[in-house]
């Protein structure tokens, strides 16, 4: 089963890295796949961070998300082309020959493109929030967001979301199989899928809520919430990380440059 | 170390108490064990001996508890109880809050304010002590259920108390998993921890328990050195079933015809071969027992038997009908399958809506008589009206049976259907299927208790490593 969003063991550049410099990473990425429009520019991206990856030893934990970016890319397109329509026609999405229905919507190049710069932009945004969780243990991301001035209950609630992912799709797999063997039967339509969704939703929240319980009375057996903390293998700020901290700053700049100059 | 003086405790918006004038006193360096019917009490009284009922729930309290010589309301927080008690909840995966083991154990040892010296010494010092050494730089999700409980056994044992509560660590454990948890509970006995431990498993913790308490409806029924409790031939039936009774089916089912055929059926895992070359018959009114380690391809070879999963090569034969050209649905007419955790199949407002939710999916007439008979045959009839999650666990696994003993399948497959229950509402369980054997059901059971599987099954089929490594029935 694909694993969503869950820290991988490796020793690589990116794990070597201190969470600081990946969470300046990550926020570099977002601002600047925001600002620019220029396919060549995003596609560029998307390659740098293809490369980074592979550098990381990551590329294939990174590329099990690509079904899910091509499904939103068909989506992203399809709602572009219908609402934005811009710029030359290039055909018609229902042919024109068609009776009566034929000729509508318009497959225009700016509502083509618009679409393309959301998918890419979409697509950055995943790779790189993806290459900072699965490169970074959460102990690591903890220390760095308590550090970082953020209260302890929402660090925790952020790493317990992430955590749970896969033992809730492993549950729901669970419980699907059940209610299978009481001949559940998905149903059809709109109101038969609505339906359907109470025999596997129910005990799935339920069970949920219970392991919340335990899960609380661990939290705090345990101390985690009580402030005080030995610092035990600190990640430190080392060469490597000023390095790609100077990669970034010069990234920056150019492509301030780049946006004054009206090339991106 | 823990003293319960005329403990008394209702749950909010309840009136029936959980727990009743309990009065428990456990001394330094001593292990005693709780055990009784699901529903008695044994986690609430898990809950009071280690003040998290005092400082988490609301509810009617009475009573004493003190730990260390001290009332628990005199601890200001659960930060505090901590540092003289560590608690094991039986839910051993929401106790894992990091993505590797190490993680782990590393998070519970840095908040006890010690050098990290002294740290690195304790983390390597209690992996090596709960085996887990080789599982590391493992993901939760991808542990066993016995190495699972030894990660939260092993944060718990970080925090370096000397009181240590565990609610059930081993009741999803086969029994080497178990015997490997009661060998590390009797080395940290040994080394001067006192022990409360909740069990159903007796026999496997008898060495190092030297009071047995015996808790019913919220009360201390019995305590006292295991053998005087044990004396009692009532307590003694809870305690250590004994399963030699039931009686055995004595016309033999070989010469009957065959319900399901399996020929030289192999499954993969992606690359991982979980079944390989199963070959077996099983015939119309046998009691079957499926026994073997955890990971020996039990779950998944049932899981061929109704068509939740389907053969990577070879062929299932239920009724004379392949099954790669039946539907999961058309399938469970004839076999019925009862997970290990009933909790993942309820999600009715009541009993008798859980177990009509089959019947309708099957479009079965009559099925009033029919829910009325399978209430009847689980023993559920007072229950009819509850909601499912409120009963206890005994009954929410009778409850499981019913569900699909109403879908009238000729042949009903159970995966563990005694984990959790004392003694009593095992056996209850196993007359339960021995009645519906004798209706002409063919059942067929999974379990890692080894009497259960020699006193009430016809044909003992002993899986290893996806095989068959012995069948008392013969093909």
């Amino acid at each position: 089963m694909a694993e969503i969003l869950q820290y991988v063991h490796k020793d690589a550049f990116l794990h070597r890295l201190h969470p600081y410099t990946k969470i300046a990473f990550i926020i570099v990425m977002s601002i600047m796949c925001i600002m620019a429009t220029n396919l060549v520019f995003l596609t560029l991206m998307v390659l740098a961070l293809l490369v980074l990856a592979a550098y990381s030893r990551l590329l294939v934990e990174l590329l099990q998300q690509l079904k899910l970016i091509l499904v939103m890319s068909v989506i992203f397109i399809l709602i572009t082309i219908i609402t934005m329509p811009n710029g030359d026609i290039l055909g018609y999405v229902i042919p024109q020959g068609v009776p009566f229905i034929g000729g509508f919507i318009p497959l225009t190049t700016g509502g083509v493109m618009i679409g393309l710069v959301l998918t890419l932009r979409f697509m950055i945004l995943i790779f790189a929030f993806q290459l900072f969780l699965i490169s970074t243990q959460p102990r690591d991301l903890v220390h760095a967001m308590e550090k970082m001035g953020l209260p302890i209950d929402y660090i925790l609630m952020f790493i317990i979301a992430l955590r749970f992912i896969p033992t809730l799709q492993i549950e729901g797999q669970r419980i699907h199989e059940a209610q299978l063997a009481r001949g559940f039967n998905p149903g059809t339509g709109f109101v038969g899928k609505i339906r359907s969704v109470a025999p596997i939703a129910i005990p799935l929240v339920s069970n949920a809520l219970l392991r919340s319980n335990v899960l609380g009375l661990t939290i705090d057996m345990r101390g985690y919430r009580n402030g005080k903390r030995t610092h035990v293998r600190e990640r430190v700020l080392a060469y490597r990380d000023y390095a790609f901290m100077g990669v970034l700053v010069v990234a920056s700049c150019g492509f301030v440059v780049l946006l004054l100059v009206h090339l991106i | 170390m823990i003293e319960l003086t005329n403990v008394g405790y209702t749950y909010p918006h309840t009136v029936q108490p959980a727990l009743h004038r309990i009065t428990l006193s456990l001394e330094k360096g001593r292990c005693v064990m709780v055990t009784g019917p699901s529903g008695a009490g044994k986690t609430s009284l898990c809950l009071a001996a280690s003040g998290i009922l005092h400082h988490e729930y609301g509810g009617k309290k009475e009573g004493l508890v003190a730990i260390d010589g001290k009332d628990v309301n005199e601890y200001c927080s659960l930060s505090d109880l901590a540092q003289n008690v560590g608690v094991v909840f039986d839910d051993a995966e929401a106790q894992m809050i990091f993505t590797t083991v190490e993680e782990e154990i590393l998070s519970a040892l840095e908040h006890r304010g010690l050098s990290a010296a002294v740290i690195e010494e304790r983390l390597s010092g209690i992996m090596k002590t709960t085996y887990i050494e080789e599982l590391k730089d493992r993901s939760p999700h991808n542990l066993s259920g016995g190495q699972k409980q030894r990660v939260a056994l092993a944060a718990t044992l970080a925090l370096g108390n000397d009181i240590l509560i565990l609610d059930e660590p081993t009741s999803e454990l086969d029994e080497h998993a178990t015997r490997r948890i009661a060998g590390i509970l009797k080395d940290l006995k040994d080394q001067g921890k006192t022990i409360l431990l909740i069990e159903h498993k007796f026999g496997q913790f008898r060495e190092m328990v030297d009071a047995l308490v015996v808790m019913e409806h919220g009360m201390i029924t019995a305590q006292g050195i295991p053998d005087d409790v044990l004396k009692d031939d009532r307590l003694r039936a809870m305690v250590l079933p004994d399963f030699s009774k039931v009686k055995k089916n004595l016309h033999t089912a070989v010469t009957s015809e065959p319900v399901i055929t399996v020929q030289n059926l192999t499954h993969n895992y992606g690359k991982i071969e979980a079944l390989s070359g199963i070959s077996l018959t099983i015939r119309k009114g046998e009691f079957v027992a499926i026994v073997g380690e955890n990971g020996s391809g039990k779950t998944t070879l049932v899981k061929h038997f109704n068509r939740l999963l389907s053969p990577t090569t070879g062929d299932v034969i239920v009724h004379g009908r392949n099954t790669r050209d039946c539907s999961i649905v058309s399938l469970a007419c004839y076999v019925g399958l009862v997970f290990q955790n009933p909790d993942h199949m309820f999600f009715a407002d009541t009993v008798r809506e859980e177990i009509a939710y089959g019947v309708k999916n099957l479009g079965i007439d009559d099925s009033d008589a029919v829910i009325d008979a399978a209430l009847r045959d689980a023993g559920l009839e007072e229950s009819a009206d509850l909601y499912p999650r409120w009963l206890s666990r005994g009954e929410r696994q009778r409850l499981g049976i019913a569900c699909v003993v109403a879908m009238q399948p000729s042949v009903i497959v159970l995966d563990e259907p005694t984990t959790g229950l004392d003694g009593n509402e095992a056996l209850l369980v196993i007359n339960i299927l021995k009645k519906l054997q004798e209706k002409g059901h063919t059942v067929i059971i999974i379990t890692h208790n080894r009497e259960i599987a020699e006193h009430c099954a016809d044909r003992i089929i002993m899986m290893e490593g996806g095989k068959i490594l012995s069948d008392t029935g013969g093909a």
